[in-house]
């Protein structure tokens, strides 16, 4: 059976929820944040697409554009609705947030490792080959923060490798968030 | 219904992904530079034999104290180093003498005085190759023994870890502490200030004693017998003391907050005369009969904003007078030859100057090596010795309006400007 088309192409937006991390009393703060995804593949197979995406995630605490490799598996009949699932790998970008460097101090955001597994559900619009999508992911997302204090000028320097040079202080906060997310959009 | 199963397994996979784990993490580390305390029993210091060592490649010079043909170059906190200078175009490494704690040192005839801690020690040098130890005075520089005696506290440079940056009082016994905000930064500086001989010095020798000073304390030897150092008694000077420098049989002395001078007529009792309170500062002084020259940088550890060189009247010792200052780049250390004033400028290079009319050195300076990155020097009887990031070079300094470099000795951990 021949390829309907090569291209494949998802854009959604939704939310994350999650749990912030512990506090001092042991609880949690619910936080609710707005994510958006557009992921761009081709048909490897009838029913499966590899590609990549692209997003932003508007945490409280920082923006992240999510860069990943992906998966996306479908499911079910030709013009009905379809299930699928969808495996993204990649990085988040830190890009969006300001460095701040002055006299005294640096301090600045890098993002890590992001993973999210997905499933959903694909209707396909009467007429035309775009389908509506619902997708429920999960969404593990590393970034870290830095706040370093500089050396005074002409304090000895130390070998070490533990602080970058020029580094008097250096604070490093690992954040991993784990977010369930609920998306709609758009396959085209 | 193989494709039905594994979406199902998907979705069981996922659902408990969402529902076990989804909660954040936040793991915070915080890595600092401090100076870590280190606890010595004394007995065990005094115990170690201290013998003259094979040559050691430089590193981290302190200060540097010429003593005829030789150059004795401290390393803070690990010994002398002993370098052969007959000829200053090439200078040669002879020796290392190890003494734990040291800073500072001084010679007095064929004795060299130098600090091991809390203990004052004096070598015999009249057989260069075999140095000997012929006395210690011990418990002088008692600032350093904690509350237990015998057991003193000294601090070594350190990265730490922390994965509890609230609690800064982890295993170091109440002194853990960000370097930067930590009294004992000033310790360090103080052990890695540059140049005996040069403005820097913290020994010196007047009139048959041997003065000392620390952060706040003046400490008196009578050396009279060069191989048998006394200690007369510790004079208070108040806090931020920085430098020292006799002339005639008067002491001047810089500290953070201006330039104490004391007469010492009496030279084990000296008498403070007058103290000129200019901006805060850690300023070395250089005199001569007429005047005190000053140099004030704003360093980082000296919080004034001025850059300058300032010439004190010091004809009515009783009351010195600001006499003139000249706008300066970054001046660090100074010497005085004759007639001939040369400065560090830092990074800037190194100045010499005519300072004949005091009233116009702007006007006399005589060379500006700009390419010359320096920090402390000493004018020497066969070179002028000038420390900097490429080491120990020393100039022929008998035209000083032309500076020539004869040589430079390497160094693995070079001066940095502060």
């Amino acid at each position: 059976m021949a390829q309907k088309k090569l291209y494949f192409g998802q854009t959604e937006i939704g939310f994350l929820y999650g749990r912030g991390a512990d506090q001092w009393d042991g609880n949690h703060e619910r936080r609710i944040d707005i994510s958006f995804m557009t992921f761009n593949g081709a048909h490897i197979t009838k029913n499966q697409v590899v590609g990549f995406s692209l997003g932003l995630d508007q945490y409280d605490e920082i923006s992240i554009i999510p860069i990943a490799l992906g998966w996306r598996g479908f499911l079910g009949k030709e013009g009905k609705p379809k299930i699928f699932g969808g495996l993204d790998l990649g990085g988040g970008s830190a890009i969006l947030e300001k460095k701040v460097s002055n006299e005294w101090s640096k301090s600045w955001y890098e993002g890590e490792l992001m993973f999210s597994p997905s499933v959903g559900f694909s209707f396909p619009a009467r007429e035309g080959k775009t389908a509506l999508s619902l997708s429920f992911a999960y969404k593990r997302q590393q970034f870290s923060q830095f706040y370093g204090v500089l050396s005074r000028s002409g304090s000895q320097p130390i070998a070490t490798d533990l602080l970058p040079p020029g580094y008097n202080s250096l604070t490093e906060n690992n954040y991993l968030f784990r977010s369930f997310v609920f998306r709609a959009g758009l396959i085209f | 219904m193989k494709p039905l199963y594994s979406a199902s397994s998907l979705l069981f996979l996922l659902s408990v992904l969402v529902f076990s784990s989804c909660v954040d993490e936040v793991n915070s580390s915080y890595t600092y530079h401090t100076m870590m305390p280190i606890y010595l029993e004394m007995s065990d210091v005094r115990a170690r034999i201290i013998t003259t060592e094979p040559a050691q490649p430089l590193d981290n010079p302190g200060k540097i104290y010429i003593y005829e043909d030789y150059l004795f170059i401290n390393e803070p906190t690990k010994g002398i180093h002993i370098l052969n200078n007959e000829n200053p175009a090439k200078p040669i490494n002879l020796s290392f003498i190890p003494i734990a704690g040291n800073v500072d040192m001084a010679v007095n005839g064929r004795i060299l005085y130098a600090d091991n801690y809390v203990d004052l020690l004096a070598f015999d040098l009249s057989n260069i190759n075999d140095i000997k130890l012929v006395k210690r005075v011990e418990d002088v520089f008692t600032h350093m023994y904690t509350h237990a005696t015998g057991e003193i506290i000294t601090f070594r440079d350190t990265v730490i870890t922390t994965e509890n940056p609230t609690w800064g009082f982890e295993d170091g016994g109440g002194w853990l502490m960000n370097s930067s905000m930590s009294f004992s930064s000033n310790y360090s500086a103080a052990a890695q200030s540059y140049g005996t001989g040069g403005s820097m010095a913290r020994f010196t020798l007047a009139n048959l004693h041997l003065y000392a000073v620390d952060e706040s304390t003046m400490r008196i030897f009578d050396v009279e017998n060069p191989s048998d150092p006394t200690f007369l008694k510790p004079i208070d000077l108040g806090w931020g003391i920085e430098t020292i420098f006799p002339f005639e049989d008067k002491l001047f002395i810089g500290s953070n907050v201006g330039m104490h001078i004391y007469d010492a007529s009496t030279p084990s009792s000296p008498t403070r005369m007058a103290v000129y309170e200019h901006v805060q500062a850690c300023d070395p002084v250089v005199v001569n009969s007429d005047y005190a020259f000053v140099t004030l940088r704003n360093g980082t550890s000296c919080w004034n904003g001025a850059n300058q060189l300032q010439v004190i009247d010091i004809k009515d010792l009783y009351q010195p007078k600001l006499k003139k200052s000249y706008p300066m780049l970054n001046p660090h250390g100074l010497g005085l030859a004759g007639d001939f004033l040369y400065i560090t400028e830092g990074n800037h290079g190194l100045k010499s100057f005519n300072v004949s009319d005091v009233m116009n050195i702007d006007q006399n300076q005589l060379e500006f090596l700009t390419s010359e990155k320096s920090v402390d020097l000493i004018p020497g009887p066969k070179s002028l010795i000038v420390i900097g990031p490429d080491g120990v070079c020393q100039f022929d300094y008998s035209n000083p309006a032309k500076l020539k470099k004869l040589s430079c000795i390497q160094v693995k951990n070079p001066v940095k400007f502060y």
